[in-house]
């Protein structure tokens, strides 16, 4: 609804309180995004309405196209509003589509333009607000999961893959992998990266070991601040869309070769890095991450949470890659 | 009574060895299967990994175990780098698992590092020629069968007669977390196979390329590595791994409106791509 907002506006907007198409719109270069398979389409959920439940017309993710300069970036933009954004058999096979779609633009532009493709080379942007598999449809949800990581890793190399975490959802449950496959992870301290959410965690282990209702527990274990002290995420930005796009542009700015330096996982030598983080657990018999924030070298940890996002950004420590 | 007798030799693929107190969750390494190497890789139900004995047992994938799995897989990768398309060594994935493990330290950690490495691994063997067969022979779970299976390029499943079970998560949590009554849950999922839990329903999506007997547990699985390795050497991929299993889903019927959304999307985007792919 154009009436609503303007870009400009939404470049001040809160990236947390936005919907989907906010930030799908808001991300790329103004009036450049055209969503594919929207609302007007009515592609909702088969499988919904048996459950009793409403359906909504794009099935809860926001897909398109948009531009950033000369490049075309094709956008998935899940609605955490919408069943915790999880992901059913329409929304999975619009995330592969999308993805399917980007691959097919990288060969086409790689045929018509041989030598200057670099300037036109697609990218992937994912903004995550999800739970993981739609329990309503769960094996459908499953099934879209492992393709969406197919396809995801047939992009891996050769075009850039660009996750972003800074809904009220966070990125849980299979969708977790999937942001951890990708060549860069931006997030805002409100943004939350795991597999298994707060109450289920507190069910398994008992409150003593973890209580789902500390808030300051349940950030400094799945959190932006955490997982960027820890190198789980590679970028920190403010809780605005401006800012998630310029990081964005940032990182588009630099050569694709340049990504390589910020991916978590998907070679053997990666492997070796998250096996020695693993190890140094074990050897700090570690029970808070506090624990590890000190070990990077940070004095005094309690304070860390509390720091404005410039003064954590000055002053936290990091983990060291080699 | 998979592998040729005798012929597992545990921790050893290639040149390499993995340490023996990692991730003892799961057991990796070569055997033979008609006196042709084959990396394996399956659950250890009866193991606790004494790191983290409150989250790994009974066949869970922890973070060690996920590593674990992921570098059997490199390995593998690296030992035939320099085999011909026909002849790098298949990849047996023997499946028994309740799942990725529910704790602190793995939300800390991010387990999802490790279920993603292992997810991307497999991924790379299979499109590098690696023929990835998925056998499930007792439970086959949400983020452990994510990892440990769905990226093979055939899944095959006991029937359910010898307590096979493949599911996100079971009847009654799925009742109490989206507040449905658990009797209508079960009527419907007598008929409707998108969330019933069971072999028999993923079947019909698509979701596993055939159930089989324990009896023909060896041939079958000799016959899928020979079917996937004929159709990579003869360039058809596309029949292969998730998005094979996506064309399966709406040959069955049980995944028909994922082929529509796909094709419209991509109709919808020829209409307009010149806007986005030619400056």
């Amino acid at each position: 609804m154009k009436d609503m907002w303007t870009w400009d506006e939404l470049q001040k907007s809160s990236f947390f309180e936005a919907t989907a198409r906010e930030r799908a719109n808001g991300l790329v270069d103004k009036g450049s995004f055209t969503e594919l398979l929207g609302p007007r389409d009515r592609f909702s959920s088969p499988h919904l309405p048996m459950l009793g439940e409403a359906i909504a017309f794009d099935d809860g993710v926001v897909t398109g196209v948009g531009l950033l300069g000369k490049r075309p970036v094709f956008m998935i933009s899940q609605e955490g509003r919408f069943i915790g954004g999880a992901v059913g058999e329409v929304g999975g096979a619009k995330m592969v589509a999308t993805l399917k779609l980007a691959l097919q633009a990288y060969e086409q532009v790689r045929k018509q333009y041989p030598d200057s493709y670099q300037e036109k080379l697609p990218a992937v942007v994912i903004s995550f607000d999800t739970g993981g598999v739609r329990l309503h449809e769960a094996n459908a949800g499953l099934l879209a999961h492992a393709e969406v990581m197919d396809q995801l890793h047939d992009a891996l190399g050769k075009i850039p893959v660009i996750a972003l975490i800074g809904g009220k959802v966070g990125c849980f449950g299979g969708m977790g992998f999937i942001a951890a496959a990708a060549d860069v992870i931006i997030m805002s301290e409100q943004g939350r990266l795991g597999l298994t959410g707060p109450a289920v965690i507190e069910e398994e282990m008992g409150k003593n070991e973890f209580d789902a209702d500390d808030k300051g527990l349940v950030y400094r274990t799945t959190g932006g601040k955490h997982k960027y002290i820890l190198q789980d995420c590679n970028f920190l930005v403010a809780d605005c869309i401006g800012a998630f796009r310029s990081q964005m542009v940032g990182v588009l700015k630099m050569p694709f070769v340049a990504l390589e330096q910020f991916r978590r996982i998907g070679t053997l030598d990666l492997v070796k890095e998250q096996l020695a983080l693993v190890k140094l657990a074990t050897e700090l018999r570690a029970r808070d991450s506090m624990e590890f924030w000190k070990h990077f070298g940070n004095e005094d940890p309690g304070a860390l949470p509390d720091l404005k996002l410039e003064e954590f950004l000055k002053t936290a420590k990091r983990r060291v890659r080699k | 009574m998979i592998v040729d007798s005798d012929s597992f030799l545990e921790n050893v693929i290639g040149d390499y060895q993995m340490d023996s107190g990692l991730g003892p969750g799961a057991i990796v390494g070569t055997a033979r299967i008609n006196n042709q190497p084959v990396t394996l890789i399956t659950n250890d139900a009866r193991a606790i990994n004494p790191r983290f004995r409150r989250v790994v047992y009974a066949g869970v994938i922890g973070l060690e175990e996920a590593y674990k799995m992921a570098t059997a897989i490199f390995w593998t990768i690296a030992s035939d780098h320099k085999k011909s398309l026909g002849e790098k060594r298949p990849i047996v994935l023997i499946v028994d698992t309740p799942g990725n493990g529910a704790g602190k330290l793995e939300e800390v950690l991010g387990i999802y590092n490790a279920t993603g490495a292992y997810q991307l691994a497999l991924a790379e063997a299979r499109k590098m020629g690696h023929p990835v067969v998925a056998t499930i022979i007792g439970r086959a779970i949400s983020g452990g069968f994510l990892c440990h299976g769905m990226q093979a390029d055939h899944i095959l499943s006991l029937s359910k007669e010898f307590g096979t079970m493949i599911h996100v998560m079971p009847l009654t949590s799925i009742a109490k977390i989206i507040k449905t009554d658990i009797k209508r849950l079960e009527e419907l999922a007598k008929t409707n196979p998108v969330f019933a839990a069971g072999v028999d329903f993923f079947y019909r999506l698509g979701g596993v390329e055939e159930i089989i007997r324990i009896e023909d547990l060896r041939q079958a699985i000799i016959r899928h590595i020979d079917a996937v390795r004929e159709a990579k050497v003869a360039g058809q991929s596309e029949k292969l791994g998730p998005w094979g299993r996506g064309l399966l889903g709406a040959e069955r019927d049980g995944r028909k409106t994922r082929l529509l959304v796909i094709n419209r999307i991509c109709e919808e985007f020829e209409a307009i791509a010149p806007k986005y792919l030619s400056i």
